[in-house]
């Protein structure tokens, strides 16, 4: 891989201003077990090459899956003759010099492409048979694993060389119950898309370990009982009331508020075909209330075993923090090179690519909410009337990243500072700024937690980013809920 | 065709009895823009080889990016190893109907256009585009050319092999705070009307004043745009067989009945050249012409082998691929809504006081028993008043019932437009009147 990422910058053309190549080996197994046994075991293997270059001021970019020395020519005439296309005059900024040559792996205890598929496929199957007892009006269990590996080699014409391994492992869990009048899906620990490979569950930048670590069967149960009720449960209330999350449900709320808004490229117009643009405008930085002044956020690739963490970007940045929330003030961006240098500032490593085919996008990280001193206990005790939801079940929101409406598998009541009746069918919606104006607590440190999630789509071709959010639970006033 | 044969055979003879290959040639060729300047240029080349084998009631599957031997040999490996493994499934001993080798593949031609352009075509594009808008109007969005070889083979002797061409241009233009789009695509790039773009645009961009929020329930005129998502997502939601089969559809057990208004009427057709035809699915059924509503009654499904028997044992030529990022079932690919007879302009004359919707964006099912949806809309979004658009309308949230839309259907547009989605190979739909009542305004 290395000698392929050097020949190829060897052989670049000598009117190329910059050139950067990326060779990646992916390697995926997956194992699902469903209601009736063993749906799919499977294994997928592939290995490309990106190549970037500038010329005239213009950007190529081509990739192949094709290592020899004819695929490598094929690679860059193609690259070549799409940035000489363009014809001159153009102006990519790409800031400060990027020379970093070193290695680094992700941390791991147990090496999951080392576990024997049996262990594998028994953990699987007690996790449907705990789901089976919860009785006839279950329809559909899934229960699987599944783990990443990518090897990626990184080389630039500015002298970086970057080798980086990473391994990532998830699992989880699905249920849908059935009554012939209505259907109702819970997941764990987190919504899980169905039948979609690769993305099941909660992930990892970690080993078999943090598989172990997610407890499916012994949870299993539960959560088939809770998909069963749901069918006989009243439908969620259309009132404004009090809105107490879930931590795994404010992940994906401020993945979507936050995460997506404070992309650079956004910003700069650059996603504007498919995503869309941005309310988190570049004028707007430090003077935007993003939310009420007990909310923080932040991007952080450093965190140990998260899955959006590693050693350094796509582009050779090393993984860094980077506030984009203080005390409700929108603050700042997730950059690549080439989005921070024009708007001034230095990148914050957040460029990555979906394998070697894809060409990287400005890609959210971590991102993370600083804790409170509440708890989840303290906000529902404090809440005279509001429920309590949890598990994302689906979301909409605008091209501008305001309006938007989530509905969640599951949700409570709650009266006179208790949890009461299950209810189904939960919906929330708002309008970004005014929704987290709303937020009046935050659980403690001690309920912080990283939900891993592998289904982060963006791009045009579309990509998809493995991503992980530090979150805690949090309680909103005057949300207007519904089914 | 970048696929040979004789390498697909021999994988084939190295993996064994049970085996189905799935095997993609992907080319694209990709120009972006954004402020009106360019911003990215790609050209992706792949080879995807996906490979399932099913025996004695096991499944096992995986993929790779090369036919060469070796690395064949190398999976064939893991996957029987994988298989030894494995206590047999009833969900794969009951795997459905076998491959139809007597069915002919349709033959879908490939346009030379795609296959032998260059980089220079999609800047003439843009140029042509860029040029044709006023100098402070900015330009947003992408020219795509694709090339994808398809071959579906199996150890029983099925080889099913296509190339397919599409071509497809976005263009979103934004001026004083208004904004419009157009999106075209077609398999021959020589048969798409750039030169229209810009007038097109121009028009959408008409410089009416900003006009308040409307509230309540008023009379809808979707444009094809917005009917392009309105059907891909309740096609994709209702009609398809396993979904049916399970009850999991709000159309389950109704076939025959009236679901939707008599003026709908739709197929799923992947011969049809008005869409973006291909020959066969990811299990290599060829596809059918397959009648879903006719005059508001639901008459078919679509279907893989494993539902087959739910269209009369022949799979409909919907299956999907393994691994696909929308699920397992089988879902239409190749919708098209039977077009009216009424203009545009009249559909808006008709329309009378009401919302003009260009663009459903980011439509999402919250209840799919209940077709419930949420959705914003995007890009031009105008009121009529009297049948004559006077203002753009801020953009809003809608929540609703699809098939509640669908039965208060007023009028269909005659002209139709080819759509596609990130599920859906390709939509033809015209423009619709909805009826005050299922669409409110927040």
């Amino acid at each position: 891989m290395r000698g392929a990422a050097e020949t190829v910058l060897a052989l670049l053309p000598s009117d190329v201003q910059y050139g950067d190549v990326r060779v990646v080996r992916r390697t995926h197994e997956q194992v699902l077990v469903e209601l009736d046994g063993p749906g799919e075991v499977g294994y997928d293997d592939s290995l490309g090459l990106g190549l970037r270059v500038v010329i005239g001021g213009h950007w190529g970019f081509a990739a192949t899956h094709r290592l020899d020395p004819r695929g490598l020519d094929a690679v860059i005439a193609q690259a070549v003759g799409q940035a000489r296309a363009a014809g001159g005059g153009g102006h990519v900024r790409l800031g400060e010099r990027v020379t970093t040559r070193d290695t680094w792996s992700s941390p791991m205890v147990v090496d999951p492409f080392t576990v024997p598929l049996s262990t594998k496929l028994d953990l699987l199957a007690a996790t449907v048979k705990e789901a089976e007892t919860a009785g006839p009006l279950v329809q559909q269990i899934e229960a699987s694993v599944d783990f990443y590996r990518d090897e990626k080699v990184f080389a630039n014409t500015e002298g970086a060389l970057i080798e980086q391994t990473l391994t990532e492992s998830g699992g989880g869990l699905m249920v849908n119950a059935g009554d012939g009048n209505d259907v109702q899906r819970r997941s764990f620990p987190q919504g899980v898309p169905r039948q979609i490979r690769g993305q099941r569950g909660d992930f990892a930048t970690a080993g078999f370990e943090h598989v172990l670590s997610l407890g499916l069967p012994e949870n299993a149960a539960r959560i088939a009982s809770e998909a069963v009720a749901l069918l006989t449960a009243p439908q969620c209330p259309d009132e404004v009331t009090t809105l107490v999350a879930g931590s795994n449900q404010l992940a994906m709320v401020l993945h979507e508020c936050a995460g997506h808004p404070m992309e650079a490229d956004r910003a700069l117009g650059t996603e504007a075909s498919l995503a869309g643009g941005t309310y988190a405008t570049p004028e707007r930085r430090g003077t935007f209330r993003w939310g009420s002044p007990i909310v923080s956020a932040y991007a952080d690739a450093t965190i140990p075993g998260a899955l959006g963490s590693f050693g350094y970007d796509d582009e050779g940045i090393p993984a860094q923090r980077t506030q984009l929330v203080k005390d409700g003030i929108f603050l700042g961006y997730m950059s690549g090179r080439e989005s921070a240098a024009a708007l001034g500032d230095e990148p914050t490593g957040a460029s990555r690519a979906d394998g070697w085919q894809r060409l990287p996008l400005v890609r959210m990280t971590n991102i993370c909410l600083e804790p409170g001193d509440s708890s989840l206990a303290e906000m529902i005790a404090g809440t005279k009337r509001g429920i309590l939801v949890d598990t994302n079940r689906g979301f909409s929101i605008d091209d501008q990243r305001m309006s938007f409406r989530f509905q969640t598998e599951v949700g409570w009541e709650i009266r006179d500072g208790k949890v009461g009746r299950l209810l189904k069918n939960c919906t929330y919606q708002g309008v970004t700024p005014q929704f987290w104006a709303g937020l009046d607590a935050l659980g403690g440190p001690d309920e912080w937690q990283v939900h891993g999630v592998p289904s982060c789509n963006k791009g045009e071709p579309l990509q998809v980013a493995h991503v992980g959010h530090g979150t805690v639970p949090g309680r909103f006033q005057s949300v207007q809920v519904g089914r | 065709m970048s696929i040979d044969q004789a390498q697909v055979e021999q994988a084939l003879e190295i993996l064994g009895e049970g085996t189905r290959l799935d095997v993609l040639g992907e080319n694209a060729d990709l120009l972006r823009y954004a402020e009106s300047e360019i911003t990215a240029q790609h050209s992706e080349r792949r080879l995807r080889v996906r490979v399932r084998i099913s025996r004695d009631g096991r499944a096992v599957a995986g993929s790779l990016e090369t036919l060469e031997p070796a690395a064949v040999r190398v999976l064939a490996d893991r996957l029987t190893a994988a298989l030894a493994e494995l206590p047999p499934s009833p969900a794969h001993a009951a795997a459905g109907s076998a491959a139809d080798l007597s069915a002919e593949t349709p033959e879908v031609p490939a346009a030379r256009s795609v296959l032998e352009s260059d980089p220079a075509v999609r800047h003439r594009w843009f140029a042509t585009v860029r040029d044709g808008l006023d100098p402070s109007t900015r330009l947003g969005g992408a020219i795509r050319y694709d090339v994808l070889d398809r071959v579906v083979a199996d150890s029983t002797g099925l080889f099913r092999a296509e190339t397919l061409t599409k071509a497809s241009i976005q263009a979103i233009a934004k001026q004083d705070g208004r904004s419009a789009s157009v999106k075209l695509m077609h398999r021959d790039a020589d048969q798409i009307p750039i030169e229209e773009i810009p007038g097109r645009l121009r028009q959408a961009l008409i410089p009416l004043p900003f006009g308040e929020a409307h509230h309540g329930t008023c009379r809808v005129l979707l444009k094809p745009q917005a009917v392009n998502s309105l059907i891909a997502t309740y096609g994709y939601a209702a009609l398809g067989a396993n979904g049916y089969a399970t009850g999991r559809s709000a159309v389950s057990g109704r076939l025959g009945e009236q679901v939707v208004s008599e003026l709908i009427t739709l197929v799923d057709d992947g011969t049809d050249p008005d869409g973006l035809a291909s020959a066969f699915d990811a299990e290599g059924n060829v596809r059918r012409r397959t009648p879903l509503i006719e005059r508001g009654v639901l008459k078919g499904v679509v279907s893989d082998r494993r539902r087959a028997s739910l269209t009369g044992g022949v799979p409909t030529g919907h299956a999907v691929p393994d691994g696909w990022r929308f699920g397992g079932d089988p879902v239409p690919s190749h919708l098209l809504l039977a077009p009216g007879e009424a203009a545009d302009d009249e559909l808006l004359a008709e329309c009378g006081s009401g919302l003009v919707v260009n663009r459903l964006d980011y439509l999402r099912v919250l209840h799919p028993k209940e077709t419930l949806v949420t959705g914003t809309t995007r890009d031009a979004t105008y009121w009529a008043e009297n049948g004559k658009v006077v203002a753009w309308h801020p953009q809003l949230r809608f929540t609703f019932r699809m098939d509640e839309v669908l039965n208060a259907v007023l009028g269909i547009g005659s002209v139709r437009e080819r759509c596609d989605q990130t599920f859906m190979e390709s939509v033809v739909v015209p423009s619709l009147l909805i009826d005050a009542g299922p669409l409110v305004l927040p």
